[in-house]
């Protein structure tokens, strides 16, 4: 949200300034630029029956949408701008955080070691309150025994993390079966 | 009690002399480090309140993260004058002899 924001309000700056010397320019007859000479009548004339249509109360269903439309837009901006970002470390207890590649390279090595498991892949998050929210898929062979391994492979992951004292939130498993030809490791 | 760079230096070698840590953390985008004069002390960053101690955790782990980061804040806190001390674990160095 803040990389949109801030390429939204350069955008917009820019187009501003770029109005701006316009103004200035016609305004002052700079150039031999004059300001009646802008073809902008029929754009102020639009504006005027708008203004009037929405006194009046005669808008067309069209335009109403269309308003409709941009507040809602406009509503779910504000809420997305008043969430806090996500923190960029893991906080484990007071005054002690971790790298989310830490997290990230432990939960790895730990999958990895289960016997079922091929490769794997790993994405953690970082939340306001200790513990991390781990994402792990895991690669393993077509026609196992999927639910075994997945509880197999969550509660070593977990067990191994608590010895570690690196706390996890909430730990999401996803098995992928896949081509063992097309994986990191081939055999266990 | 320490200030300034010299905090810093203390709590570098407070943290290095602790089991399960390989070296000071060096950041990811900004290098976490103290400075004073021609001196920097690379890992520590000494506030008006708090202490920041980044380090790079030896692999396998001798013991639980918490208890390393426990241990520094213990050797620290003479030093530390009251200032909260954040530890942050920034990488784990593999050993070399482990084949992991």
């Amino acid at each position: 949200m803040r990389v949109f924001n801030r390429v939204f309000m350069i955008l917009l700056l820019a187009g501003l300034f770029v109005l701006g010397v316009y103004m200035i320019v016609y305004a002052f007859d700079l150039f031999g630029s004059k300001l009646a000479s802008l073809p902008i009548t029929d754009f102020g004339k639009g504006v005027e029956n708008f203004v009037a249509g929405a006194e009046n109360g005669s808008l067309s269903a069209k335009t109403i949408i269309i308003l409709i439309l941009l507040a809602i837009l406009g509503l779910i901006w504000f809420i997305a701008e008043l969430k806090p970002t996500a923190p960029r470390r893991v906080r484990m207890g007071s005054g002690t955080y971790v790298t989310r590649t830490v997290v990230e390279d432990e939960v790895s090595t730990v999958a990895e070691q289960v016997p079922d498991v091929l490769g794997s892949s790993v994405d953690v998050k970082a939340r306001r309150s200790p513990g991390a929210q781990v994402d792990l898929e895991a690669r393993v062979r077509r026609g196992e025994d999927l639910n075994t391994i997945k509880s197999g492979l969550k509660s070593t992951v977990q067990e191994h993390l608590s010895e570690k004292g690196l706390p996890v939130s909430k730990l999401n498993v996803k098995l992928v079966e896949a081509d063992p030809r097309q994986t990191k490791t081939r055999v266990q | 009690m320490a200030d300034g760079i010299e905090l810093a230096r203390a709590a570098s070698v407070a943290a290095l002399a602790t089991e399960g840590v390989h070296s000071m953390g060096r950041g990811r985008y900004v290098e976490p480090a103290t400075y004073e004069g021609s001196e920097k002390v690379s890992g520590v960053v000494v506030g008006p309140e708090d202490l920041q101690i980044h380090i790079v955790a030896r692999y396998p782990l001798p013991r639980p993260i918490p208890e390393i980061a426990e241990s520094i804040r213990e050797r620290v806190a003479p030093e530390a004058g009251g200032r909260k001390t954040t530890v942050v674990v920034d990488d784990l160095e593999v050993a070399d002899d482990e084949s992991l």
